[in-house]
Order: C-alpha cells, then structure tokens, then sequence
C-alpha cells in the first residue's frame, strides 16, 4: 500500500506524525484551557456564582 | 508522548473534529444549564443589578392571590394537600376555594 515502511495502518501515519498531530492537539488544549481557566476565575469573582 | 499512537488507529481527519465538537457540545450545554437555572446571567445582560431578578420573582408571589383574599375581617384558609403532594387548598373569605400548585419555593401558581 505504501513505501514507507514506518507507517502504520489503519490510518497510514508514522509514529512521528501521530505525535506531530497529537501535540498541536495538546497544546491547544493547554491554551484553551488556560484562557477557560482565567475566565471561570473572572466570572467567580464578579458575578453570584457558586454562591 | 503519551497517547499519541491514538492518531495511528484514527483518522486525524475524523478525530480532531469529534474532539473539538464534544468540547464544544459539552461547554454549550453546560453554559445552557448555567443560564436556566440561575437569573442573574438575565440581569447582567439587561443591565439590572446582579441577583435582582431573584427578588422581583420573590415579590410577584403576593399578586397570586384575588383582591378577595384581602377583606380584612374575614379569615382565609390554607390546607395542606393530605396526600403529601406539592398542593395547598386555599379557601378565600368569599367561600371559594382554589389549590395553590408549588412548582418550587420561587413560583406559584393558582388554578381553580
């Protein structure tokens, strides 16, 4: 199917390229929940919530 | 890194959307509930003070009641519904009696 012998089936990716994907991933993740983070934090001390 | 022969066995064409809409779902839905079980998201996008949709709901409560019930002289009854459920019976001055349904401890509603 391929010439590359380091790709792995079923998707056809290298080890090196699933970890390229998984880490943008990653931090994207970090960065959202960085800035959901400092918005929770906002909204807990200027609004009634959680009391 | 950890997890990422995740990608070897899904498609990142397939995965990376699912992901990125269970988060969003997930968020929606929580932002939803946030905003129909608390009214002071309604306030602060009025431009009311924070928390006094909660005190007008409070105070309607009194204008359940017919301009009956206030006769001064005469006494109004409130019976609790005997089979445990969220019911008063109400008998007015007048003689008429009504049932006062308690959705919860912030709204009532009267029907005949």
């Amino acid at each position: 199917m391929s010439d590359d012998p380091d790709k792995v089936w079923p998707t056809g990716l290298t080890l090196k390229e699933a970890e390229e994907v998984h880490s943008y991933l990653i931090d994207g993740t970090r960065v959202f929940g960085a800035i959901a983070l400092l918005a929770h934090v906002l909204v807990a001390v200027s609004t009634p919530w959680l009391g | 890194m950890n997890n990422a022969k995740m990608w070897l066995v899904v498609k990142p064409t397939v995965g990376v959307p699912l992901f990125l809409s269970a988060v969003a779902v997930g968020s929606f839905a929580v932002h939803v509930a946030v905003l129909s079980n608390t009214s002071w998201v309604a306030d602060f996008l009025s431009g009311n003070e924070l928390g006094s949709g909660a005190t007008a709901a409070l105070s309607q409560e009194t204008t359940v009641l017919p301009a009956s019930a206030e006769a001064a002289d005469l006494p109004m009854y409130l019976e609790a519904s005997a089979d445990g459920t969220e019911t008063l019976r109400v008998i007015l001055p007048d003689g008429r009696t009504g049932t006062l349904v308690v959705d919860d401890l912030t709204q009532a509603a009267l029907v005949q």
